[in-house]
């Protein structure tokens, strides 16, 4: 096991290594001079002269090549040219907020899919299982902007059942003041107690949440179908029906926990794309999450925070990828082997 | 143990971390992060807690020092801060704000302004002419954003309490740039015992205004929020909205339903569809104002084919005007020169039409058009603006009928820029399409940027060099300072030389707001010459 974590390990660090450099590259050969997008349309001549010195774009490239990878690895990921604030500090503000949205989503996904995935998997070929399956297609092919645009338009601004945008009501940051320790909103309520905030929250998070949810919901719905059914045709399944279980009892209390293996480790890769998916949709729902800012960033050119989200999400999909293979190796010793 | 079983371990353990990690304390959303500068945030009165809710497009605060903030903060900058004076697109001069009263010497070059008594800094200090003496002094000094707008200043002497004299370099309109959107607040230098602009930087505020920083939350939905200042000179009698929420929106369709929800006060701006819906609502009330920013076609004087005037006057003669401006719905009206209205300058009965036949007729003097020989021209507008795109839709295709074949380019700005100021002319392009507006009302700023001769390129991108023309430019601040009749006739007779005789540029239209906000709204004015600003304490808050 050790040799094989530090072979993973290895992997991992080689393929971020990989994405700072391709990173650094689209950021310098994209047309545009940040200087410009930093002093402004109208800067004069000394101004611009004084943008390029301060973010060092004078240097050879392998020099600016150089100080980018030094000052990431010291925790320094630029300044936006947008917010003037630093690439680091701005993602610390947004990702919990996309972290809490997505996080939402995948138990929302867990909570609909698994049970979904089984009733398809009891009634295979009748009128659940299509359903199922067709739901489950839908929701996996339908366009996230399409989906919240209709969910907005019709339960929020039409029947009213939820808040149109946002994370929660400010006006509570008067009243009921959030006392922050993990910068996730909804956790941060829940563990200091402030019910205004939580409610708030949670009422907030319902439709954006459901949008996000459809896709890894649809997958999950039909992967656990997939694999009960697979499960529920060997051997011990065989026996436990002979032993006299119904079929209810030999798929949830024999084939479901083998079943659920390739699903868990899905979670991990729908996470990490979740995170992408939801840009759109925080972008509806005007979530103040990583979504948002990735698309002030673009707006403006802000070639530093652009980089910023590029690398953070690269990240996540590596570590996502790392978790999922040591949590096979962990689970399947055929897996350490190869 | 089984792998599953370990993981809800880990999860337990977390659970427990984070709630042992609570009850060590932790940062407070709306307190730390929230300064409330000296006593005075408190809502005057005790009266009810009416809300001004703003959308806003974009994030509101990129820079909060006064002396450098020249961008989208300038919407909750103008109502935390004050300037000497404010300018009045109606009657087209500058009113009184902090400085109640001013006059110049017949020269120009002698200002003397007075300050309103009893005005107060949100820090309890007092607005006299040795405090904003000292704030005008620093924006100088420090020289970033627009700054450059007291470049005519010489000295400025504190003569009183109240007197602020001012003795400049050449002669200017000291009033019309003591009214700057940007650079021109009055703030307390004094405020912080360190580092100024740090504490600016954190959040802090130092102005005069009729509200002051509440609660800053960089990235949060509702960035900022501003409360009335107790102190404020104009005070809090009669209905006033007491707080201002900026609730950053960049999804036009979600504004939108914000506002039709009454969730929010004032939507920045919408699209065509969406601000024809806001007309129709009875919630809803919505305003069209033209503002100060127009889109110039600058024509390349200097080189290449439309070094020849008959060209440049060709193409002047085959842009679409009035279809352009009626597929923009709204969104842009026909230009009428240069300088928009609303300010000094700007003169009727100059709205361009499209004439083809006139066009014809010019490319075939220079030798071009339907059976002469082909055109070929460069044209370079900004990447992702679909007002532009339309125009060079309309305009390449009136170009083709006449046998002229446009090549237009989308760019970032930085890249079209660059190429507009390539030392190397045969590098730069035929036409170069972008918008121009001034930094304070004065139709100055396009003539002296633009159309001044440069000995290095910077916004003069039709590359126009004419000596007469720039003398004129020249005596233009002295003549707005002393002679304003005088002013107006110099800017009609530039913008004929510039547009009809040198034909270096084309006024395809000029820019409308189109504002949607609630029906309960009483006394919104639109006021081009500070964009998008609302002047929340002007407005009463209705039922």
């Amino acid at each position: 096991m050790p040799g094989y974590l530090i072979r993973r390990l290895g992997q991992a660090v080689l393929v971020v290594a990989g994405v700072i450099v391709l990173t650094f590259a689209v950021m310098r050969l994209v047309p545009g001079d940040p200087a410009v997008a930093y002093a402004g349309p109208k800067a004069t001549a000394a101004e611009l002269a004084e943008a390029r010195r301060r973010f060092g774009l004078d240097d050879p490239l392998p020099v600016q090549l150089w100080n980018y990878v030094r000052d990431l690895l010291g925790g320094d990921w630029g300044t936006s040219l947008h917010t003037r604030q630093p690439v680091r500090d701005d993602l610390f503000q947004a990702f919990p907020a996309s972290l809490e949205l997505v996080g939402a989503a995948l138990i929302i996904a867990l909570v609909a899919g698994i049970p979904l995935g089984i009733a398809a998997a009891r009634y295979k070929g009748r009128l659940p299982d299509l359903s199922v399956r067709l739901s489950s297609m839908l929701a996996v092919s339908v366009p996230v902007f399409w989906l919240a645009l209709a969910l907005q338009t019709v339960f929020a601004s039409g029947l009213g059942w939820f808040p149109v945008a946002g994370e929660y009501d400010a006006s509570l940051d008067r009243t009921s003041p959030l006392h922050l320790y993990t910068n996730i909103t909804a956790v941060d309520a829940l563990i200091t107690g402030n019910w205004p905030i939580l409610t708030s929250t949670l009422s907030h998070l319902v439709l954006p949440a459901l949008v996000i949810a459809a896709y890894p919901a649809g997958v999950v719905a039909q992967m656990t179908r997939a694999a009960l059914i697979e499960e529920s045709s060997r051997d011990h399944a065989r026996l436990e029906r002979a032993l006299g279980f119904g079929e209810t009892a030999v798929l949830t209390r024999f084939a479901l926990r083998p079943a659920l293996n390739p699903v868990l480790s899905l979670i991990a890769l729908v996470f990490a794309y979740s995170i992408v998916n939801g840009f759109l949709v925080e972008a509806v729902f005007n979530w103040p999450g990583l979504g948002r800012y990735a698309a002030d960033s673009i707006r403006s050119l802000d070639t530093p925070a652009i980089a910023g989200v590029t690398l953070l999400v690269a990240v996540l999909y590596v570590v996502a990828n790392l978790a999922v293979d040591l949590l096979q190796g962990v689970v399947d010793p055929r897996v350490r082997a190869r | 143990m089984r792998w599953h079983k370990r993981l809800l371990a880990a999860g337990a353990v977390a659970a427990v971390t984070l709630t042992a990690a609570a009850c060590a304390g932790g940062k407070v959303r709306g307190a730390e992060d929230s300064p409330q500068p000296g006593s005075t945030t408190a809502p005057a009165g005790g009266a009810a807690d009416s809300t001004f809710v703003y959308v806003p497009n974009l994030d509101v605060v990129t820079d909060w020092d006064p002396a450098s903030s020249y961008s989208n903060e300038i919407i909750a900058m103008q109502n935390i801060y004050e300037s000497l004076t404010r300018y009045n697109p109606q009657t087209k001069k500058t009113e009184p704000r902090l400085a109640s009263s001013w006059t110049s010497s017949p020269d120009g070059k002698k200002w003397t302004f007075t300050l309103r008594e009893g005005a107060k800094f949100h820090t309890g200090k007092p607005v006299d002419a040795a405090a904003a003496k000292a704030a005008i002094e620093r924006t100088m000094k420090e020289g970033q954003g627009a700054a450059y707008i007291w470049g005519a200043v010489d000295k400025i002497e504190a003569k009183d309490a109240t007197t602020l004299e001012f003795t400049l370099k050449y002669p200017a309109p000291l009033d019309l740039i003591s009214s700057a959107g940007y650079a021109s607040y009055i703030y307390d230098t004094t405020a912080a015992s360190g580092d100024l602009k740090k504490w600016f930087g954190e959040g802090h505020d130092a102005g005069s205004g009729p509200y002051t920083i509440e609660s800053w939350q960089k990235g949060k939905e509702t960035e900022l929020t501003l409360t009335a200042f107790d102190g404020y000179w104009g005070g809090w009698n009669g209905p006033h909205y007491k707080k201002v929420a900026f609730r950053v929106t960049p999804e036009l369709t979600t504004a939108w339903q914000l506002l039709q929800r009454g969730e929010v006060t004032f939507v920045q701006r919408l699209n065509a569809q969406l601000f024809g819906q806001a007309g129709g609502t009875d919630t809803v009330q919505t305003s069209q104002t033209p503002s100060f920013q127009n889109l110039l076609v600058l024509l390349n004087t200097a080189d290449g084919p439309l070094k020849d005037v008959k060209l440049r006057q060709a193409v002047q003669k085959a842009i679409d005007y009035d279809g352009l401006v009626a597929a923009l719905k709204g969104s842009g009206v026909a230009a009428s020169g240069l300088v928009p209205e609303g300010l000094l300058g700007a003169t009727p009965g100059m709205t361009p039409k499209q004439d083809l036949a006139g066009a014809e007729a010019l490319l075939k003097e220079a030798g071009y058009g339907p059976g002469g020989k082909r055109l070929e021209l460069t044209l370079t507008y900004a990447q992702g603006d679909a007002d532009q795109e339309l125009l060079v839709t309309l305009l390449s295709s009136a170009l083709d009928k006449l046998g002229v074949k446009l090549s237009a380019k989308p760019l970032q700005w930085s890249t079209q820029w660059d190429q507009g100021k390539a030392k190397d002319p045969s590098k730069r392009q035929d036409i170069f399409v972008m918008y121009w507006f001034p930094d304070y009302a004065d139709a100055y700023s396009w003539f002296v940027n633009v159309f001044h001769g440069e000995k290095d390129v910077q916004f003069n991108l039709s590359y126009l060099k004419d000596e007469a023309v720039d003398k004129q430019i020249d005596e233009l601040p002295a003549l707005t300072a002393t002679d304003q009749a005088g002013a107006e006739k110099a800017y009609a007779g530039l913008q004929n030389t510039i547009i009809s005789e040198k034909a270096a540029v084309a006024v395809p239209y000029v820019q409308n707001y189109q504002r949607a906000f609630a029906k309960t709204v009483q006394g919104y004015v639109d006021n081009p010459a500070y964009p998008n600003v609302v002047f929340v304490y002007d407005l009463k808050p209705g039922a």
